[in-house]
């Protein structure tokens, strides 16, 4: 087990960092939000985080949970005149959203560092931050979704009109799907920071938005195991595969066609209706 | 704009010239923008489809057009090879991506990790044929001749540019709104079930959208590679990222919007470029993009429904 954990290690981490990052994507697509956000919400989180603690000689315990703050403000303060938009409009302005922390990040060089980033970041969080932090997301998450919050996100997910018909405020409850993803993303863009020792804008970019949005559809959108275990299952892919070498990305291509072909609705998702329609048929 | 110095034209007017300079260049840039985006919306906004492999297609036509001059062909023959093997690649992607997942109903959300899939295989194919390569036309393969009027320079492959887009977005434009297999296209789009029960074969339909979209994904790859004489595995994606931008700008779904669209973006990216810093191109034009949906939710030519998403469960 030791031995198993000192040579994956990296691995884990990684797996532990990028659920962060799929939870908070999982959230507003939960909440019938199709925003992409979560990438330039990690890279607020992360830079706030860094730079308070390289420039202000704040401490990691302080600065990462201001820099979910400062996700969660600025996912709200975009929430507000995203309202207007829905679907794949959502999505696009998301992106942009995305774009520009990406550029302002990269014309920015005096405070951020520009295209080098930021380097020499103290390296303080470990698998052993990692993991609590996980299960403390992963049970806020869950609770979300057992409680009046979670069924009106449902609701809005399902129909948007019939939700309003209920009494569910849209709105309101579009501003706390973002402002949660906002937090988690800007959580884990700080955790990020002190676990690799350096920044750079382009980890925040489009690749950020495919590989996160790709956890979640891929694992499955609606149970909160979904995220986790299609990040699992995409984040060990490329390392189960290396006797493939050359071959490996036309493998993990091929196989992200056959398993969503195959399971539309995300491994787990398409798992869980099966055992459900299997006991359902038991008489 | 030296001319314009040269024949002792006064500061205003060589600002001026110098304006339509960059105008110009951007209706270009803007007319390839147009023959990609289009193929985008017509899968997106018809079929709900996004199509993140259509990058990929970009990518394979450029590679078509190259190694067929390099097979000593002309380069002609490489466009029209280019514009059939983007259309084929398309149809073979929707055979193999997206068929099962339509019938499934979960198609606009698998579609995405589906497509990512197939760019991954198409991506890795031409990495590995290309030995991670940055290629280029040989020299002469497009005469270099410029011309110049009212102090504005045309170089003879922009006006071919310009040509071309003119001419695959007309042909497009009649097959959408002209024929018969257009009508049946547009039918299957705004009602899929209704179009069947009147009898039209949807499968055909998605044949001939992904065909012509395809086709001119691939034309514009010829086009891309052409006006910046570099071609390697990865030119699509930056135009993927810009054909979301264009086709959202438009209106999802609308053809004309997607032309105005593209040229709207093309011109004000050469004007950023040329009179903003440099680093603030992306920064503007997405903070524009931004401010363009606060300002009309749908696009600028967009109906009220087609943003929101259809058989959402």
């Amino acid at each position: 087990m030791i031995k198993f954990l000192a040579a994956y290690r990296p691995l884990i981490d990684l797996f532990l960092l990028q659920s962060g990052y799929a939870l908070s994507q999982y959230i507003v697509l939960r909440a019938g939000v199709f925003s992409i956000a979560s990438a330039g919400l990690a890279a607020i989180g992360a830079y706030v985080a860094a730079l308070l603690t390289m420039r202000l000689g704040l401490s990691p315990i302080l600065s990462i949970p201001i820099g979910a703050v400062a996700g969660l403000a600025s996912a709200l303060l975009i929430s507000w005149p995203l309202a207007r938009l829905r679907g794949v409009y959502q999505a696009i302005a998301t992106l942009a959203f995305v774009q520009i922390v990406l550029s302002l990040n990269l014309y920015a060089e005096a405070v951020t560092g520009g295209a080098m980033g930021l380097n020499g970041i103290p390296s303080l969080v470990g698998t052993w931050t990692l993991l609590p932090v996980l299960i403390g997301v992963g049970y806020v998450v869950t609770a979300v979704n057992a409680n009046k919050l979670g069924r009106a996100f449902e609701a809005m997910r399902q129909d948007e009109a019939v939700a309003a018909s209920l009494g569910v405020s849209v709105t309101l409850n579009q501003s706390i799907a973002f402002g949660l993803s906002g937090a988690i993303a800007g959580l884990y863009g700080g955790l990020e920071a002190f676990h690799s020792y350096a920044l750079e804008p382009n980890q925040f970019g489009f690749a950020f938005v495919v590989a996160t949005l790709s956890y979640v559809v891929f694992g499955g959108r609606r149970s909160v195991l979904g995220p986790i275990i299609g990040t699992a299952v995409l984040v060990a892919l490329p390392e189960l595969a290396r006797p493939l070498a050359e071959n490996r990305t036309l493998a993990y291509g091929v196989l992200l066609m056959l398993v969503i072909n195959f399971m539309p609705r995300g491994i787990v998702d398409s798992l869980l209706e099966y055992v459900h329609r299997r006991r359902m048929a038991r008489p | 704009m030296w001319e314009a110095f040269d024949v002792g034209l006064p500061d205003q007017a060589a600002g001026r010239a110098m304006i339509a300079q960059q105008l110009l260049n951007g209706l270009v840039s803007g007319g390839v923008y147009a023959l990609f985006a289009l193929g985008f919306t017509l899968v997106f906004g018809l079929h709900g489809i996004l199509n993140l492999a259509h990058g990929g297609v970009l990518m394979a036509g450029a590679f078509i057009a190259y190694y067929t001059v390099q097979a000593g062909l002309p380069l002609a023959l490489g466009l029209v090879l280019a514009i059939i093997g983007g259309g084929l690649l398309s149809v073979l992607l929707e055979f193999t991506a997206f068929r099962r997942l339509r019938r499934s109903g979960e198609v606009e959300f698998g579609a995405i990790i589906s497509s990512i899939g197939a760019n991954l295989v198409l991506v890795t194919i031409a990495q590995r044929i290309s030995h991670t390569q940055v290629m280029r036309f040989p020299f002469g393969t497009f005469p270099i001749v410029i011309y110049q009027f009212l102090g504005v320079r045309v170089s003879a492959l922009q006006l071919f540019m310009a040509a071309c887009s003119l001419v695959l977005v007309v042909i497009l434009t009649f097959c959408l709104y002209r024929t018969g297999a257009g009508r049946q296209i547009r039918a299957v789009a705004s009602n899929e079930r209704a179009a069947v029960l009147v009898g039209t074969n949807p499968n055909a339909v998605y044949f001939q959208t992904f065909f012509l979209s395809g086709a001119l994904a691939g034309a514009a790859g010829v086009l891309v590679g052409l006006a910046f004489n570099s071609i390697h595995f990865m030119m699509g994606e930056p135009y993927l990222l810009r054909g979301f931008v264009v086709i959202i700008l438009g209106g999802l779904g609308s053809v004309p919007g997607a032309m105005l669209g593209s040229l709207l973006f093309g011109m004000i990216q050469t004007l950023t470029i040329a009179y903003l810093p440099s680093g603030l191109t992306d920064a503007i034009i997405y903070s524009i993009l931004f401010l363009i949906l606060l300002v009309r939710p749908n696009g600028l030519l967009g109906k009220p429904a087609a943003g929101v998403m259809r058989g959402r469960r």
